[in-house]
């Protein structure tokens, strides 16, 4: 029998009230008034998720279909985009990395390279332009502007 | 009795507000529209905007509360046009909707629609405005342990309700109540799930929660239908463009009990716009629906869960601001973003802020019109939106998110905590959770475990307190019922349908 996505997931869910449990239970209280402290609630919760992982183990539900090879390689790709936006965002500025991270998205979903980067151009100026000035956020605008280069 | 809704029109009419109502009712509208943005993740997107203007809380919950409503307003277009609900309230609009759209009554089914979302909001907002105040006395009474029991129920309610599978309701907002446990504890000081990093100790940042699970997740989950076919040319045509009194006149006992149905069921907790359209659909099928025509195409039928939605959408709002107790997700997420200024919406609002109370209640009057006005003439502009691919919104989406979690935090630690929520709600999803329940467990869970200790502090640790009271008990035993229920209906219907 093929191990259903919920069997799995179950045997996660009770892996992880055990970890919430062990951690609650290690958890050093001063002393204080408080009659319950900061344990009680953790462990209740870690003994209801165990409860409930044991019947979806027992009855496990239905899942949507999981992405094939195609869709996954996307999923990756959008995944990585947003990473490296994320990683160089302070580095090399909002206008540089919303350049590239729109259109790097604009071309997963589909659009031809040229649209992609007209899109990623248009979105980056305009979107500081909208942020920046008008709403007045800071942004970063990366450490390339000053004379490192 | 009425005084905070004569200083809620007073706040709510101020340039400032009406100008934000008008803005938010039409960003909420157009954030409806596009396919797969529903008024959850509106707001979670638009919410740091808000922040960044930095209006004052009334104001705030003022331009939300419109985008909300608007996005409710919005959710139909899809559905009708393209027969894509574009959020979960707007489902059944699909099933009288679309059959109406394709046989050239595009036009018309977004006016009746339009109209029916403004009676069924103004049937619940008035009752909004009656209930929600005695609502408030009764639960000026409610100590700690009341609050607690009704926290229980709320969460009974929701998983019986929410979603196809109670099992993974309830999983979900257990793992909502974890994530919101993560941080120092308040009454001792003790670290949580902080794991060493100071980044986490002031817990997770409610922003960052949102936008991840919400808009991020929903990037990732956009792309299995980038490949099909967008709704680029299958807009089928409006036809007039306005629907005559005659048939809107043919819909209003339909519209009155749908919007009265839709208010009862919004205010339960848990229960949002979803239940209360389909509820209204099939009440109204077994009423009016005499030559089986329900699902071809009858006025009828799209008028009921339009109607409904909208009205359950403002009936969430009653336990919200009475109980602090929200009725749906999206109200769980004003919720939080109340809870950001400080304010704990609960039975003291309306005589400690009726400056937020009542400014709310009576900018729902006020958005209400406005998007009626809106929607009636401006049917065709937004149908546009639905024509935006998506290799430009989701880019759009992306940097709204980034700029709004940056700008409240300055640091990328909850730009990649954000990154790792997102794929956390991915995988929820397609494992068959509604997010609902994990955010309304999330806004929840610390309410709760506050009422729960402070219950026991009162009585030294006698956990006797929880159930001493009527109301407690009567609580209990009706979280109990309502878990039993969809258990034990069946055998009952057995029972009796094998003895006749």
């Amino acid at each position: 029998m093929k191990l259903a996505a919920d069997r799995l997931l179950g045997i996660v869910l009770i892996g992880l009230a055990a970890f919430v449990a062990v951690q609650a239970m290690q958890l050093e209280v001063p002393f204080s008034y408080d009659p319950v402290g900061p344990r009680a609630f953790p462990l209740g919760l870690a003994i209801l998720l165990a409860a409930l992982a044991s019947v979806l183990i027992v009855k496990p539900g239905t899942n949507e279909a999981w992405p094939g090879r195609q869709l996954g390689v996307k999923l990756l790709l959008v995944l990585a985009t947003l990473l490296v936006y994320a990683l160089l965002f302070t580095k090399l500025g909002f206008i540089i990395t919303s350049l590239l991270a729109v259109a790097s998205l604009s071309r997963i979903f589909g659009a031809p390279w040229g649209k992609a980067l007209l899109t990623g151009g248009l979105m980056a100026v305009v979107s500081y332009f909208l942020f920046a000035h008008a709403l007045g956020i800071s942004l970063p605008s990366g450490y390339w502007v000053e004379p490192l280069l | 009795m009425f005084d905070f809704l004569i200083h809620g029109f007073d706040v709510a009419l101020s340039p400032l507000n009406l100008g934000l109502a008008l803005l938010g009712a039409l960003l909420g509208t157009l954030f409806g529209a596009l396919p797969g943005i529903g008024p959850i993740n509106g707001i979670a997107i638009l919410m740091p905007l808000a922040y960044t203007l930095g209006l004052p809380a009334e104001s705030a919950l003022i331009l939300l509360a419109a985008i909300y409503t608007g996005a409710e307003y919005g959710g139909r277009m899809s559905s009708i046009l393209l027969n894509v609900p574009g959020d979960a309230g707007a489902v059944m609009t699909t099933l009288d909707g679309h059959p109406l759209a394709k046989k050239g009554l595009a036009g018309p089914a977004l006016g009746l629609s339009a109209v029916s979302s403004f009676v069924g909001a103004t049937i619940a907002i008035i009752g909004l405005t009656l209930f929600a105040p005695l609502l408030a006395e009764v639960a000026v009474m409610f100590g700690p342990a009341e609050f607690f029991a009704l926290m229980v129920f709320a969460f009974a309610s929701m998983s019986v309700m929410m979603g196809k599978d109670p099992v993974k309701t309830a999983i979900g907002a257990v793992l909502g109540i974890l994530i919101g446990t993560v941080g120092v504890d308040s009454s001792t000081g003790v670290l949580r799930y902080t794991f060493g990093l100071p980044e986490l100790y002031d817990g997770i940042d409610f922003v960052v929660m949102i936008i991840g699970l919400f808009a991020i997740s929903e990037i990732l989950l956009m792309l299995e239908h980038a490949n099909r076919k967008d709704g680029n040319d299958g807009l089928p045509p409006l036809g007039r463009v306005f629907v005559s009194l005659k048939e809107v006149l043919a819909c209003k006992w339909t519209m009155g009990r749908s919007g009265l149905i839709g208010f009862i069921i919004g205010i339960l907790p848990g229960t949002g716009a979803s239940v209360g359209g389909a509820v209204a659909y099939t009440t109204e099928k077994r009423l009016s629906d005499k030559d089986n025509s329900f699902g071809t195409g009858n006025m009828r039928g799209l008028a009921a869960p339009e109607a409904a939605n909208n009205a359950s959408a403002v009936g969430s709002f009653v336990p919200m601001l009475t109980l602090g107790i929200p009725g749906s997700g999206t109200t769980a997420v004003l919720l939080g973003a109340l809870m950001l200024y400080n304010i704990t919406p609960g039975p003291m609002m309306f005589s400690e802020r009726p400056e937020v109370a009542g400014g709310l209640i009576a900018s729902l009057y006020i958005g209400n019109i406005v998007l009626l006005a809106l929607n009636l003439p401006l049917a065709g502009v937004f149908a546009r939106v639905l024509t935006i691919p998506r290799w430009v919104l989701v880019p759009g989406i992306a940097i709204l998110a980034f700029v709004g979690v940056f700008q409240l935090h300055s640091n990328l630690a909850a730009i990649y905590l954000m990154l790792i929520i997102g794929v956390f709600g991915y995988l929820l999803r397609k494992l068959g959770f509604s997010l609902a329940p994990v955010i309304l467990g999330y806004v929840l869970g610390g309410l709760m475990e506050q009422n729960l200790r402070r219950a026991l502090s009162i009585s030294g640790g006698d956990l006797g307190i929880l159930w001493q009271s009527g109301i407690s008990l009567g609580l209990w035993i009706a979280a109990l019922a309502l878990l039993l229920l969809p258990w034990l209906l069946p055998k009952l219907w057995q029972a009796k349908t094998s003895k006749a």
